[in-house]
Parts: C-alpha cells; sequence; structure tokens
C-alpha cells in the first residue's frame, strides 16, 4: 500500500506541465536519434546531457529516461522501412519487418512493433515498482565486498558478450578504468595520470569522453551511401492490424516482456540479446514459426516487446542497487551523478519522491511513444530524407556544444576529439566500445569498494572468499570470463551492427 | 614483384602482410599504455598500512593490460584479424572533420560561438556536403545564432562570445 501511495504521489509530480513537457520532448529527441543514421543511443543520450544541465533533477532525468526508451523505438522504423537498424536492439526486427514493407505491410509492423513497446515497457515498468523497495532494501545490506564483486559480475557479463574476442574486449574494459582513474585519488586525494595539469585534477569529463569515443568516431569511421533509400511512409489506413495479426501477437507480446524483463535485471546483457534470443524463442513456440524470416508479424512483436521491455527492466538494477546493467543505462548513471544524486538503495532513502516521480513518468513516457510515434511515422521518415554530410555536419555541431557545455571549457573539446580519434582506433582494431563505457562509469565506484573492502580486512584479500555471497559472484565472474564454452555469443551480423559493442 | 613489396618483416623475422600493421602498432601502443599506467602508479604508493595505496589499481590494471596485449599478440599470429575484419575508413573524410573540429575548437575562445560555428557549418555543408549556398547560409545561420540563442536564452545554458575587440563589441 506504501508502494502505491508513493507511486501516486509520483505521479502527483510527474504530470505537472513541465515534467510532461520534458517527457515529451525526450520522447521526440529519443526517437530522432534512433532514427537518425551515425548516431547511436550511447553517444546521443551522453550528447544531450548538457541539455538537461540546468533543469531541476527530476525534470533532467525524466527527460533523458525518454530519450533512453525513445531511442528504441526509433531503431525500430529505420529497421522496418529500411532493413538498417538504427540501434543494435532492433537489428532482429529486420528480418521481418523489413520483408512486411516489401510486401506492403509497414504500417501493420510499426503499429505491433509499437503496441509491444508499449506493452514490455509497461509491464516492466510495474516490475520496477514491485522489485523497488524490497531491492531496494536488500540493497542497503550490500556491503563493499558484495558490491566490488556484483560491478565484476556485470563488466565480466558484457565482456563476454561483447564482440568476436574476449580478450579484446577486457582491454577495452582494462582501458575504460584506467581513464576512469585520471584525476584525483578518491581515498588518499593524490594526483594520478594529470600530466601536471590542473584541469585534470577533477578527471576527464564523462560526456567529453562517451561523445568521442561513441559519437566523433562512429561519424569519422561511417560510410554514407549505405543508408542511401528512403521507402515511403506507410499512410494512416495503413497502420490498422488485422483481427489475425492481434491474434499472432499476443503471444510474441507476453514471450518478449518476459525474456526482456527477465534479461534486463542481468547487469551485462544489452537489449539486442535480449530481442535476439526473444526472436529464438518465436522461431522454436510460434506456431507460425515456418513463415519467421518472410515476413512473420511474430518476427516484429517478440523482440520489438524484449527490448522496451529490457529497457525499462535494465532501470531496476541501476535504481536498487546503482549498477548500471548496459552501455546506454551507464550513460544514465553519469546523468545521475553529474545531478549530483547516486542511483542505489540511498535513492529511495534520500530522494524517494524524485526516484517515484521518474518512475511514475515511465509510465507516461510509455504512453507518449504509444500516441506519439505511429502518427507520426511521415515525420521520422522525412528526417531520413534529409542527406547524411548535412546531418554530420549539424550532429558536429551538437558534439562541440555537449562536450564545451559541461564544464565551459574548450579543453573538453580537445578531449572529445582525441577521444573521437581515440575510439575510431579502437573500430580498426575490432576492440569493442561498450566494455570501456561501463567500467569508465564503474571505475570510481569499483576500486572505491576494493579499497573499502581491504581497509575493512587491514589489506587482507581474505575479505573476498569469507563473505559468501562475494565469493559465488566472484566465481561466477571467473567462469563467465574463462569459459570458452559460453554459448550466448551473439551472431557476427548483429557484432558488427551494435553500437552498444 | 608486388607481393615481395606488400609484405615486410616483424621483429621475429616473420613476413607480415600490410593489413597486420595496424594492429601491431595498436597493440604495441596499448601495451606501452599498460607500461605507462605500472611505472607511474609506483610513484604513487602501491600498499600503506592502512592497506592498499593510490597506485595499486592503476598497477594492477597495468600489468592486466600487457598480459592481454601478450594474449592478443598470441591469437593474431595464430589466426589473424586480417581475415576477420575491424572497420576500414576513408582518410580523408578523418582529416577534414578533425582540422574542421580542431580549427573551431581553437577559435570558440577568440571569434566566439555564432561567427565560429557559422563557418565551421558553412565549410561543412558547403565545400563537402556541396549543398546550394543559399541553403548552406540559411542552415550555417539557424546553427550558429539560432542554437546560440536556444542555448542562452531558452536553456540558460552559456556559450561562448567572442573576445576580439570589434567582433565581442558588435556581441558576437
Amino acid at each position: 500500500m506504501d508502494v502505491l501511495n508513493e507511486l501516486m504521489m509520483g505521479f502527483a509530480a510527474a504530470m505537472t506541465w513541465q515534467n510532461l513537457l520534458f517527457a515529451f520532448v525526450g520522447c521526440l529527441l529519443g526517437t530522432v536519434i534512433g532514427v537518425l543514421p551515425g548516431i547511436g543511443p550511447v553517444a546521443g543520450i551522453a550528447l544531450l546531457i548538457p541539455l538537461t544541465l540546468n533543469l531541476d533533477p527530476a525534470g533532467s532525468i525524466i527527460m533523458l529516461c525518454a530519450i533512453f526508451y525513445g531511442t528504441t523505438y526509433g531503431g525500430t522504423i529505420t529497421s522496418v522501412l529500411l532493413n538498417t537498424p538504427g540501434e543494435a536492439a532492433s537489428a532482429i526486427t529486420a528480418i521481418d519487418g523489413y520483408q512486411m514493407t516489401k510486401v506492403g505491410r509497414a504500417g501493420v509492423a510499426l503499429t505491433i512493433a509499437a503496441v509491444g513497446s508499449f506493452i514490455g515497457g509497461t509491464i516492466a515498468t510495474v516490475g520496477l515498482v514491485m522489485a523497488a523497495k524490497p531491492l531496494g532494501s536488500l540493497g542497503l545490506l550490500i556491503g563493499p565486498p558484495e558490491f566490488f564483486a556484483l560491478v565484476v559480475v556485470g563488466i565480466s557479463l558484457l565482456v563476454a558478450l561483447a564482440g568476436r574476442s574476449m580478450v579484446r574486449a577486457l582491454i577495452s574494459g582494462a582501458l575504460g578504468l584506467l581513464i576512469s582513474m585520471i584525476g584525483i585519488d578518491p581515498v588518499m586525494g593524490a594526483p594520478r595520470f594529470t600530466f601536471g595539469m590542473e584541469r585534470l585534477l577533477d578527471g576527464v569529463s564523462f560526456v567529453a569522453v562517451i561523445v568521442g569515443i561513441f559519437g566523433l568516431s562512429e561519424i569519422l569511421s561511417y560510410r554514407p551511401g549505405k543508408n542511401q533509400a528512403v521507402t515511403q511512409a506507410p499512410g494512416m489506413r495503413a497502420l490498422l492490424p488485422t483481427r489475425t495479426d492481434w491474434k499472432r501477437s499476443t503471444p510474441a507480446f507476453a514471450r518478449g516482456t518476459g525474456i526482456g524483463f527477465a534479461m534486463g535485471l542481468i547487469p551485462g546483457m544489452t537489449g539486442s540479446v535480449s530481442s535476439l534470443l526473444s526472436y529464438g524463442a518465436e522461431k522454436k513456440f510460434s506456431k507460425h514459426r515456418d513463415e519467421l524470416g518472410q515476413g512473420a508479424i511474430e518476427g516484429v512483436a517478440g523482440p520489438e516487446t524484449a527490448n522496451n521491455a529490457h529497457a525499462n527492466g535494465a532501470l531496476i538494477p541501476l535504481f536498487t542497487l546503482g549498477i548500471p546493467a548496459s552501455p546506454t543505462i551507464a550513460v544514465l548513471m553519469g546523468a545521475f551523478l553529474q545531478q549530483g544524486l547516486t542511483p542505489g538503495p540511498t535513492l529511495f532513502a534520500e530522494h524517494s519522491t524524485l526516484a517515484w516521480t521518474i518512475i511514475a513518468s515511465l509510465f507516461i513516457g510509455n504512453i507518449l511513444l504509444l500516441v506519439l510515434n505511429v502518427p507520426l511515422v511521415g515525420l521520422w521518415t522525412s528526417i531520413l530524407k534529409v542527406p547524411y554530410p548535412i546531418l554530420a555536419g549539424l550532429i558536429l555541431m551538437f558534439m562541440v556544444v555537449g562536450a564545451y557545455t559541461i564544464n565551459f571549457s574548450v579543453f573538453d573539446v580537445f578531449v572529445m576529439i582525441i577521444f573521437g580519434l581515440v575510439g575510431l582506433g579502437l573500430r580498426r582494431l575490432d576492440i569493442p566500445l561498450a566494455p570501456m563505457v561501463l567500467t569508465l562509469v564503474l571505475g570510481p565506484l569499483m576500486e572505491r569498494s576494493l579499497r573499502e573492502s581491504l581497509d575493512i580486512s587491514h589489506g587482507s584479500f581474505a575479505i573476498f572468499l569469507d563473505r559468501p555471497i562475494t565469493m559465488v559472484l566472484l566465481l561466477i565472474a571467473l567462469a563467465i570470463v574463462c569459459s570458452p564454452l559460453l554459448k550466448l555469443r551473439k551472431p557476427a551480423a548483429l557484432v558488427a551492427e551494435d553500437p552498444e559493442s | 614483384m608486388q607481393l615481395e613489396e606488400a609484405v615486410s618483416n616483424d621483429a621475429t623475422g616473420r613476413r607480415v602482410p600490410p593489413g597486420r600493421w595496424p594492429i601491431l602498432i595498436g597493440q604495441a601502443i596499448i601495451a606501452l599504455v599498460g607500461l605507462y599506467a605500472f611505472l607511474g602508479s609506483l610513484s604513487l604508493g602501491l600498499w600503506s598500512s592502512l592497506g592498499p595505496g593510490a597506485g595499486f589499481f592503476p598497477a594492477v590494471l597495468g600489468i592486466f593490460l600487457m598480459v592481454l596485449v601478450a594474449l592478443w599478440f598470441v591469437q593474431e599470429r595464430a589466426k589473424p584479424t586480417v581475415e576477420t575484419g575491424g572497420e576500414t575508413f576513408d582518410r580523408a573524410q578523418v582529416w577534414a572533420v578533425i582540422a574542421s573540429l580542431v580549427i573551431l575548437a581553437a577559435a570558440l575562445p577568440f571569434l566566439g560561438f555564432q561567427l565560429s560555428v557559422f563557418a565551421f557549418l558553412m565549410y561543412h555543408l558547403s565545400f563537402r556536403a556541396r549543398i546550394g549556398r543559399v541553403k548552406a547560409i540559411v542552415i550555417s545561420l539557424c546553427g550558429s545564432v539560432g542554437v546560440f540563442y536556444l542555448f542562452t536564452t531558452v536553456l540558460h545554458v552559456t556559450l561562448p562570445v567572442a573576445t576580439l575587440p570589434p567582433l565581442s563589441m558588435i556581441g558576437l
């Protein structure tokens, strides 16, 4: 009952016109980022953090969350209409979605995707409401050793799933940790790797690094020409699914929600894994599995429901334990920290109203996406008609603005440029970028928890073996990293297209 | 003859196809980063009576990074990435974008946001995108003056203004 009361209070706060406007603008911007070629959700959200710097914390996080799940829908539009996923989680949708477009059923695919996204997102948010309090209380019992072990599990899972080689994924993670070490040491206060520059005492700007590594390097490596074809947007009448479409989609919605929500809870899993597993489930359990790959509605309904359930479910570890489950969530966590909020169990204790306002806004955002996106599909496709060089020029300008406005310093623009080149080099070397983002955000927290643990034990590493939860978690992490038998790897085609990897 | 020119020898005397050189250079750079982190952290103090010092974590990471590069080197010799493929890119595009960004970043404190971004967008739209002059001017004005006022007046986020006297006097 307490939870319901708090949620209702959250709704009251989220439904002020300002917060509704932030959710609305966030949904629009998120969809645009999802649709645009050359900019993924990670860089897109990092890029828009400066827009929210002068907003109050609730408005800022509401807008960024709306951008986050808006990108998942935006990616679907290009998957279905152009056979080009705007973001990784929608890649699998392209298989059947584009086949449906070829036979004039693009509108139906987009409507089913939107409804599936709404169902998956809403049910996952209900899960967040139910899990928030108990998991939050559990989180308060977690000490530094357990936190350290949990972070290690999250990073090792992401490392196992990112890219083609685990060694290169580990290199990416280690580089991210080293970048996060730049600046004043959090425990002793000693400057590290600052090269004598005062500007580096606070570390390198998180936004500048992310925008450089993900955004600028994407623009630098983008080859225009592969996304030239633009399909005509479907009319309003073509958007309506038949009774058979609904009937066939319903079980896929249910399976997608279950898979996406469960995968979202596991730190290290990205949305693309959920949609891939959901497609696999459809191949196994759907009554019409023979039609998959040839324009079956289940091939759109399942993965799209799964990726939105994942997006909202992935907020549970962030809100309750303070652990980002994916690179995009890690950027969101960075935004929380920029606003002076530490996600995790203390969020509910110290900023209860704010936490519930954000949760309530997730429901509102899902409704807004459903209402806005299907009728506006014509607008989204018209964005794709803008020639890429024009888009690239404007995106580059916003990158400069984003990097500059974090500290109002040109130094950060140079940091962004340098990390753009670093990102380009990593892409050339086939080193996945996702582990780096996660370790970049988690690095300071991971180091602090490790050192606090060793402080507690007076320098003895036995503390990690004495505590059962910590030991089990570390063994799981070790098994993940060491096991070459892990079968959860993504197909090479998905890895290559995955902006989160 | 061409094949002989296209291959050269690595440190161990084995012939290296040209596509593998960037990987070898990348491995060397990452190994050097690891070495720098390790050596740099020694002076920070690895351990104190209270437990790990400021240099402990970076030192461990430095060693870890070097070990990983060694593993990667061995893997590369067994199965070169050239065959599986990292991303390739257009060098002219990279240099054009990087040079324009560096010039923009250097000009921002002196010319201010509006003028420098206008010139930046004009370069990208007129010279790189090759769109019509009028269209390029309109888009550049929206992207420079428009964005400046959007951020400073609506979002209350400060953007740099010109510091050079004639420009600063006219509010740029």
